[in-house]
C-alpha cells in the first residue's frame, strides 16, 4: 500500500511538479524545490492590512543578527540562531518546547547560522566550527555529532542550512575566499555516518582536474555555502558552487581556455545523483570568474513552457547580476538575463550564454566593477509564485573598485588575490536596491519596488498573491504580487536579514519573520549611510496572523 | 619565495622590519580580506583601523579577545604567539606606534622549529587532500585535529608498529540491530555515548543506556584507518610525533 502511494506521489510530481508549501514549512526553501511559496491564501490582498502580531520569540543571541529560515512541521517550529543554538517552539503560542544549547566556542568570525533541516523525526544542524549534529525532534536530545572538517585548519564554516534528502542530510561549507577546497558532505540521517562526499574541485585523475593549473586545485575555493535543492522525480540534488580562489587573480589557477570550462566546478551549478554524490551534469555560468561572482545561491526548480515545450527548469541567480535559466534534466542552457541595471564587467551575453566584452581586474590599477562582490543580490533568497509565474528577487545597484594581486596560498587563510574598496555608487545614481518581479521564461521585468538602502532579507510569496520581505530599517511589509504595490507594513524594531515563512495550524495562517540586523554585509553598509546606525541589531522571531474574529 | 624566507626567519622575528613584514602578511590574510578591514586597514566591510589613534594595549586586547556581539573574532586561539605579536604590532604601526621586541624572543624557550622530516610528517598528519583518511580526523595534536582518540602519549617504533598498533579501547557495540566498532566515551546510567568508528569520520552517538550492548573487543584495525599513507610518510609522521609529543 505504501509502495502504491509512493508511486502515485512520484507520478504526480513527474507531471505536475509542486513546490508549494501548505500547513508545514518543511524545508529551507519551503519545499525541496525551493520556491519559497505558500499555497495558503487566508491572508490575501484584500485583508492583509489587518495582519497583526500574535507572538514574538527572543533568542537572546544577538551576535550576527537572526538570519535563519524557521522550519515548521506538525505545529512545531524549529529555529536556529547565530551561535548554533536551536529552539523548538509551539508554532501557535511561541512557547519554548526545548532548546539545544550548543557549547558555542569563541574565536570564530562568522558565527551566523541560516537554519536547520528537519526530517525522519530529527533536526539537523551545521555549526560554524564544522560539526553536523542530529537531534531528536521531540526532545532536542543530541543523537549524533560529527566533525566534517577542522575549522581552525580549513578556515571554513557551516553557515548554510543542511538539506534533508531521502535518508540523508547534505551540508555545504564556506571558505571559498580562502585557501580551501570546497565540498558537499552527505551523512546518513539515522547514524551520522558518511554517505558520500563530493569535492567541488576534482582531484588528480578525475575529469575536470585538467582545468586547474599545477597544484592550484588543492586550495582553489569552490565553496558550497548556501543550500541546494532536490528533484525527487529525477533523484538529482542541485547545488550552486562558489568562485575559484584566489578570487581576483587567476594567473596561477587558470589552465587556459578549454571546452569543459575553467577551474571546474567553481562558478557552476552542479547536478548530483542523490544516492552517490556523482556529477550527472554541470553548467559553468562564468568560466574564469575573477570577480568573486560566486554561483553559490539557491536553485529554484520550476516547470514551465519554453517555446511551446514543457521544460523542467532551474532558475539560478549569480552574484554577477544575471539570472540563469537551465534545463534541470540535462544542464542545457536556456536563457540568461540581467536582474540589475549596473553590470559593467560584461557588455552582455550571447544567445547561448557566452559573456562578451569582459573587463577583468588588473594589478596596480583600481577598476570600478558593478555589481560589487556583495552581488547583484546578496544570499537572501528569491521566491517563485506559480499563480503569477513570476520570480521575486531583491537586486542591488552597488559597485566597488577591484585590484588583482598575485598571492601564494596559505591553507585556511584569506586567498583573495587582490582587494576591493568599500562599496561605491554606480555611474547612474546612488547605491540603492529594488525588489523586482520577473517572468523567468521571457526575462521580462513586470514591476519593480524601489528602495533607498539595501534589501537583505529573503522573499516569501503566497497564494494570497502577496510578496513579503523586510528592510534594514525594521519594516516587514507585503506587496501585491501582481503589481508591486505596498499593501501592509509593520515596524519590528530591528532590521531584516533572515527569511520569512508561512504556515498554518488548526486552520489559521501565520506569517513568521526573523528580525535582527547583523551579518558581515549588514555591518558593511554602516559606512554608506550615517543614519544606518539606527538600524538596530536584534534576534527576534515575529509571528503574524489575521485577528481571530476577522478570518 | 618571499614567503618562504619569512617563514624561515619566523622563529626569531629578530628585528622590527621582520615583525612588521610578517604582521602585514598575517593582516592581509586574516584581517584585510575583502569583507573585513581592507588593505592597510583602510576599511572594507569592517571599520577602518589606520590612523585611529588606538594605543597598543587596546589593539592587543581586541585582537586577542575579539569584540563580543560584533564580527570581530578573538584571534588568541587561531594565531600563534609570534603571529599575534606581529599582527598587533602591524596594526600599531598603522596608528603610528613603533613596534616593540616580542617579549621573550631573545630569551627563554625559542619557538619550536621542527626537523625537516618532522615538518613533512606534520603536513601529512593534517593533509587536507586525504579527506577523512588523514590522522587528524581522529587525533588532536598541537591544538589542531579532532579529539576522538585519547591524546597520543606513546610513540610506536616504526611504520609497521604504527600500522599494527594495539587498540584495546576499541570495543564492539550492538545497537539498532547492527554491531559496529566504537570508542566508549561514557557508559552506564541513562545514557551511553560512543564514537562510532564504522567509517571515518567517527561519529559521536548517544543511546539510552539499555539500547546498546558493549563487547570489550573489536575487529577494527588501526592499519585500515591509516591505509592512505605510505611507509615513508608514516616514518615522517612518527618523526613529527617524536618532536611534539611530550612524554
Amino acid at each position: 500500500m505504501r509502495y502504491v502511494i509512493a508511486l502515485l506521489v512520484l507520478t504526480f510530481s513527474a507531471f505536475a511538479q509542486d513546490g508549494a508549501t501548505r500547513a508545514d514549512w518543511p524545508y529551507y526553501g519551503g519545499t525541496q524545490l525551493a520556491w519559497r511559496y505558500s499555497a495558503l491564501d487566508q491572508v490575501n490582498t484584500s485583508n492583509v492590512k489587518k495582519l497583526a502580531p500574535v507572538w514574538a520569540f527572543q533568542t537572546g543571541d544577538y551576535e550576527n543578527g537572526l538570519q535563519s529560515t524557521p522550519i515548521v512541521v506538525d505545529g512545531v517550529m524549529y529555529l536556529s540562531s547565530a551561535r548554533s543554538q536551536v529552539f523548538a517552539l509551539d508554532a501557535v503560542t511561541g512557547r519554548q518546547l526545548w532548546q539545544y544549547k550548543y557549547p558555542a566556542p569563541r574565536g570564530y568570525a562568522n558565527t551566523q547560522n541560516r537554519g536547520v533541516a528537519v526530517g525522519a523525526g530529527k533536526v539537523f544542524l551545521g555549526t560554524y566550527d564544522d560539526f553536523v549534529i542530529g537531534l531528536d525532534a521531540k526532545t532536542g536530545r543530541e543523537l549524533w555529532k560529527v566533525a566534517v572538517d577542522d575549522a581552525r585548519q580549513c578556515g571554513c564554516a557551516i553557515t548554510g542550512a543542511p538539506l534533508f534528502v531521502k535518508d540523508k542530510v547534505i551540508v555545504g561549507s564556506t571558505g571559498g575566499d580562502g585557501a580551501f577546497r570546497g565540498y558537499l558532505t552527505a551523512l546518513d540521517a539515522k547514524t551520522g555516518r558518511l554517505a558520500w562526499r563530493f569535492y567541488t574541485i576534482p582531484g588528480p585523475g578525475e575529469k575536470g582536474n585538467e582545468t586547474w593549473k599545477g597544484d592550484s586545485w588543492k586550495f582553489g575555493g569552490g565553496a558550497t555555502w548556501m543550500t541546494g535543492s532536490f528533484d525527487p522525480a529525477l533523484n538529482l540534488v542541485y547545488w550552486g558552487v562558489g568562485n575559484a580562489a584566489s578570487d581576483l587573480y587567476a594567473g596561477d589557477r587558470y589552465a587556459g581556455e578549454q571546452a569543459a570550462g575553467a577551474n571546474l566546478y567553481t562558478a557552476s551549478v552542479v547536478a548530483l545523483d542523490a544516492d552517490t554524490g556523482k556529477v550527472r551534469w554541470y553548467y559553468q555560468e562564468v568560466p574564469k570568474d575573477v570577480w568573486d561572482y560566486d554561483a553559490a545561491y539557491e536553485c529554484v526548480l520550476i516547470d514551465r513552457e519554453v517555446s511551446g515545450k514543457m521544460r523542467k527548469l532551474i532558475v539560478h541567480i549569480n552574484k554577477n547580476g544575471y539570472v540563469f535559466v537551465l534545463d534541470r534534466v540535462t544542464g542545457e542552457f536556456v536563457r540568461t538575463f540581467p536582474m540589475v541595471e549596473n553590470h559593467n564587467w560584461t557588455t552582455g551575453a550571447t544567445e547561448d550564454g557566452k559573456f562578451l566584452g569582459r573587463v577583468e581586474p588588473v594589478e596596480n590599477k583600481p577598476i570600478l566593477f558593478c555589481p560589487s562582490a556583495a552581488g547583484g543580490k546578496s544570499w537572501n533568497q528569491i521566491a517563485y509564485s506559480p499563480r503569477t509565474g513570476f520570480i521575486y528577487s531583491p537586486g542591488m545597484e552597488m559597485c566597488a573598485e577591484y585590484q588583482a594581486k598575485q598571492q601564494e596560498a596559505e591553507e585556511g587563510r584569506g586567498f583573495l588575490g587582490g582587494n576591493w574598496s568599500q562599496s561605491l555608487p554606480p555611474k547612474d545614481g546612488p547605491i540603492r536596491s529594488h525588489l523586482d518581479a520577473f517572468d523567468p521564461v521571457t526575462g521580462k521585468k513586470v514591476w519593480s519596488y524601489q528602495y533607498k538602502y539595501v534589501l537583505f532579507a529573503s522573499v516569501l510569496a503566497t497564494a494570497g498573491d502577496l510578496v513579503f520581505t523586510g528592510d534594514p530599517e525594521g519594516f516587514f511589509f507585503a506587496l501585491d504580487a501582481r503589481t508591486g504595490k505596498k499593501l501592509w507594513s509593520f515596524q519590528t524594531g530591528a532590521g531584516h536579514r533572515g527569511s520569512s515563512i508561512s504556515y498554518s495550524v488548526n486552520g489559521r495562517q501565520y506569517i513568521a519573520t526573523p528580525t535582527g540586523w547583523g551579518s558581515i554585509a549588514g555591518r558593511s553598509i554602516m559606512d554608506l549611510w550615517p543614519e544606518s546606525e539606527t538600524f538596530h541589531a536584534g534576534s527576534t522571531l515575529m509571528v503574524f496572523a489575521l485577528p481571530e474574529d476577522s478570518k | 619565495m618571499t614567503r618562504l624566507a619569512l617563514i624561515l626567519l619566523l622563529p626569531g622575528l629578530g628585528c622590527a622590519q621582520d615583525t612588521l613584514a610578517r604582521g602585514q602578511e598575517v593582516f592581509n590574510k586574516s584581517c584585510a580580506t575583502g569583507y573585513c578591514h581592507g588593505v592597510k586597514g583602510t576599511a572594507g566591510g569592517a571599520p577602518k583601523l589606520a590612523s585611529r589613534g588606538f594605543d597598543q594595549a587596546y589593539i592587543t586586547q581586541v585582537v586577542r579577545g575579539g569584540i563580543p556581539a560584533t564580527g570581530m573574532p578573538a584571534f588568541s586561539q587561531t594565531l600563534n604567539r609570534v603571529d599575534l605579536f606581529a599582527v598587533t604590532s602591524y596594526v600599531g604601526s598603522l596608528n603610528g606606534i613603533a613596534p616593540a621586541r616580542l617579549p621573550g624572543a631573545d630569551r627563554g624557550p625559542a619557538p619550536r622549529k621542527l626537523p625537516e622530516d618532522a615538518m613533512r610528517g606534520r603536513a601529512f598528519f593534517y593533509e587536507a587532500v586525504r579527506g577523512f583518511d588523514r590522522c587528524s580526523t581522529c587525533h588532536q595534536l598541537d591544538g589542531m585535529g579532532i579529539a576522538v582518540a585519547d591524546p597520543i602519549v606513546k610513540i610506536p617504533e616504526n611504520a609497521a608498529a604504527l600500522r599494527s598498533l594495539p587498540t584495546p579501547h576499541v570495543w564492539t557495540a550492538v545497537a539498532e540491530g547492527e554491531s559496529f566498532p566504537v570508542l566508549v566515551v561514557a557508559k552506564g546510567g541513562s545514557q551511553t555515548k560512543v564514537f562510532d568508528l564504522t567509517k571515518p569520520p567517527p561519529v559521536s552517538r548517544s543511546f539510552p543506556g539499555a539500547a546498546v550492548q558493549l563487547k570489550e573487543s573489536s575487529n577494527w584495525r588501526h592499519a585500515d584507518a591509516i591505509a592512505s599513507y605510505q611507509d615513508a610518510e608514516l616514518e615522517n609522521i612518527l618523526a613529527f610525533l617524536r618532536a611534539v609529543v611530550k612524554p
